[in-house]
């Protein structure tokens, strides 16, 4: 094991190793392994990161900083060269935000829904178990911020259930986007955000900017968890 | 034993005594049009003597209305040359092929002119006669080319066969007993009809880049399908979903009566692994995904954003998902700064917004409505002055229910709410 090349090759082999951020290699199980969002402070709060194979939520009110999070946790995927999905039954995504946060916009597949149509959040639910089924996407998101809670409650009781039992011979990572609690696999996280207000970049006045929003995020059962999160603007 | 087939006359087609000789023997080589060499050992036991096979070609040669020279020999070139000198039916026997081949003239050998004018000049007219030249005389004069072509004219074969491929045709037709109505049995039948499809397009290194599919209905009328996914796929099961779930959107009107499935063939995709890069989605998985999806994707709703290169904000495409390679993921280690992101309400929500000392001070728009707490701006833009132009003026404004970006559209003095921050 003298060669050059082998030396070379046992060092790539053993970076690639420690580094649990890279894709999965080819016939890798990484299922166990929580899919980080890359923001430190949520990964410890959530103790790694998002677990595979199950339902999760991050829910709170406008401007909490949800949409900021899940892209972020979406742009780590993409970089990495995993696909990911963003179902969208409200059509709110911005593709030049998620740009921005870092996405890798041609491997996320983006389904933008029909709102003010009956069949729009049913036809979503569909589509991410038919995207959960594939197996292909190490992270589907399913936007129902701004989704009236009683089209939610309208959806069939098992709803959940099916989605958690197709997630869960996957490695892929299931987000629910909501503004309040709406559901969550048994070993899924339910990551709560609260707005912490804007911050500006001074006084009142023209030239000012908005610098960023801050959140208090929130996990755990007993005892609840939490951390500030700064969530950055982009002008 | 080998056979050739020369026809002097015009063909109906350019494979017709192509077509002919796969009769026979699959081991076939056409030169052309015109004339084909086949290679006829083994038939013995279903044509005893070279007779009974030379008629068996001229009988089957009379059903496609040819009238080919056939010859039969025992060497490649006897039989070929034989058939293109000779006409009717000419059969060598083994070991006589230089003096079947003495008596038909030089031309046969396809000299080149050069050489066609050398022999002239020598008084060579006949094949027998540069045949029966010394082969060390040939040699001093012609170099090796001497010796080859005096062996060619002896009938001894210097090259070896080499079988015409068959064409690559991928086409299969099932007719049912019975019409056929609905999806679920239409399942079982197109398995069968593309399994044997697709292991033929395997053997070849092949896959198939489309598919089209004719559904003979009942009525005599044709419903017409062509599926082109992402990816070739060589798999049934693949191309089975994709041709069901485009059927379920453009159901056959009426039972099915014939199934035909031609496949465009395209060579394999030769992909070599790497220990180190990610693992790639299978293309046929991913072009089966998107076939399930095809309720958004056709309707223009599900893909691919890409940023239009513009100022324009909100400015984009959808177009069909097709991701890349993956480039390894280097950049994606150490942390990411988490970023505010727009959730964009489509169109804009025109809004009413009163000012205070030219700042908003109350914004009202459906589902957006309250005080104005704190704000920034405003930041004024426009552009496109040449097109559709555009010009506005925005503002990050935090009321009791969010943070939220407006904007006074200054060409049409209009303000809306852009989207919520988050």
């Amino acid at each position: 094991m003298g060669s050059p090349l082998k030396i070379a090759l046992q060092d790539l082999l053993r970076a690639r190793r420690l580094q649990a951020e890279a894709p999965p290699l080819r016939g890798e199980d990484r299922r166990l392994s929580p899919l980080a969002t890359g923001i430190p402070a949520i990964d410890v709060l959530l103790g790694g990161g998002f677990p595979r194979g199950q339902v999760s939520e991050a829910c709170g009110p406008a401007s909490s900083g949800r949409t900021g999070l899940a892209l972020g946790l979406l742009a780590r995927t993409t970089r990495r060269g995993a696909l990911a999905a963003w179902v969208d039954p409200e059509d709110r995504l911005d593709p030049t935000s998620a740009a921005a946060t870092g996405v890798d916009l041609t491997r996320l597949l983006w389904l933008r829904g029909q709102p003010r149509t009956s069949r729009g959040l049913p036809e979503a639910v569909a589509a991410v178990g038919t995207l959960l089924g594939s197996g292909l996407f190490e992270a589907v998101v399913l936007d129902l911020a701004g989704v009236p809670v009683p089209e939610i409650r309208r959806l069939p009781g098992a709803t959940w259930i099916r989605l958690q039992r197709m997630v869960e011979e996957t490695p892929t990572v299931f987000v629910l986007l909501a503004d309040a609690h709406t559901a969550r696999g048994p070993g899924g996280v339910s990551l709560r955000l609260e707005p912490a207000g804007p911050r500006w970049s001074g006084p009142p006045g023209p030239g000012r900017l908005l610098r960023g929003l801050g959140a208090q995020a929130l996990a755990g059962g007993h005892p609840v968890r939490r951390t500030d999160l700064e969530l950055q603007a982009f002008s | 034993m080998y056979g050739g087939l020369h026809s002097p006359r015009p063909l109906p087609s350019d494979h017709a005594l192509l077509e002919l000789a796969r009769e026979f023997t699959p081991r076939v080589e056409a030169r052309g049009p015109t004339p084909v060499l086949l290679d006829l050992h083994g038939l013995g036991r279903v044509w005893p003597t070279a007779e009974d096979l030379g008629q068996a070609l001229l009988r089957a040669a009379s059903e496609r209305r040819l009238t080919p020279h056939v010859a039969l020999a025992w060497t490649r070139a006897a039989a070929l040359m034989a058939a293109r000198g000779r006409a009717g039916l000419t059969i060598i026997p083994a070991g006589q092929e230089a003096a079947a081949l003495a008596p038909l003239p030089l031309l046969l050998l396809d000299l080149d002119p050069q050489r066609q004018e050398l022999f002239h000049r020598w008084g060579l007219r006949t094949i027998g006669d540069l045949a029966g030249l010394p082969a060390a005389g040939l040699s001093s004069r012609l170099g090796p080319d001497g010796p080859r072509l005096r062996r060619l004219a002896r009938g001894e074969d210097d090259v070896p066969l080499v079988p015409t491929p068959l064409p690559e045709t991928f086409a299969l037709t099932l007719d049912l007993d019975w019409p056929v109505d609905g999806l679920e049995p239409l399942s079982f039948l197109l398995t069968r009809v593309l399994e044997p499809l697709c292991h033929g397009l395997a053997a070849r290194g092949r896959r198939a880049a489309a598919l089209a599919l004719d559904l003979r209905l009942v009525d005599g009328s044709l419903h017409s399908r062509t599926l082109k996914p992402a990816a070739p796929s060589v798999e049934p099961r693949t191309w089975r979903t994709l041709i069901l779930l485009d059927l379920e959107v453009h159901p056959p009107s009426e039972a099915v009566q014939r199934i035909t499935v031609r496949a465009e063939p395209t060579p394999a995709r030769t992909v070599q692994f790497s220990l180190l890069d990610p693992a790639q989605p299978s293309p046929e998985r991913l072009a089966e995904t998107m076939a399930r999806l095809h309720a958004w994707t056709t309707a223009g709703r599900g893909g691919a954003a890409a940023l239009l290169d513009t100022h324009r904000p909100g400015a984009f495409a959808v177009g069909t998902f097709l991701p890349g390679p993956a480039t390894g993921g280097a950049a994606a280690g150490g942390p990411w700064p988490a970023r505010v992101a727009l959730r964009a309400f489509r169109p804009p929500l025109p809004a009413h917004v009163v000012l205070r000392d030219g700042a908003p001070a109350f914004v009202s728009a459906p589902g957006v409505r309250g005080a104005v707490v704190e704000r920034a701006g405003p930041w004024r833009a426009s552009g496109d002055w040449w097109d559709v132009a555009w010009s506005r003026e925005e503002w990050d404004v935090a009321l009791g229910t969010g943070i939220y970006r407006i904007f006074r559209d200054r060409l049409r003095e209009a303000w809306f709410v852009e989207g919520e921050l988050d």
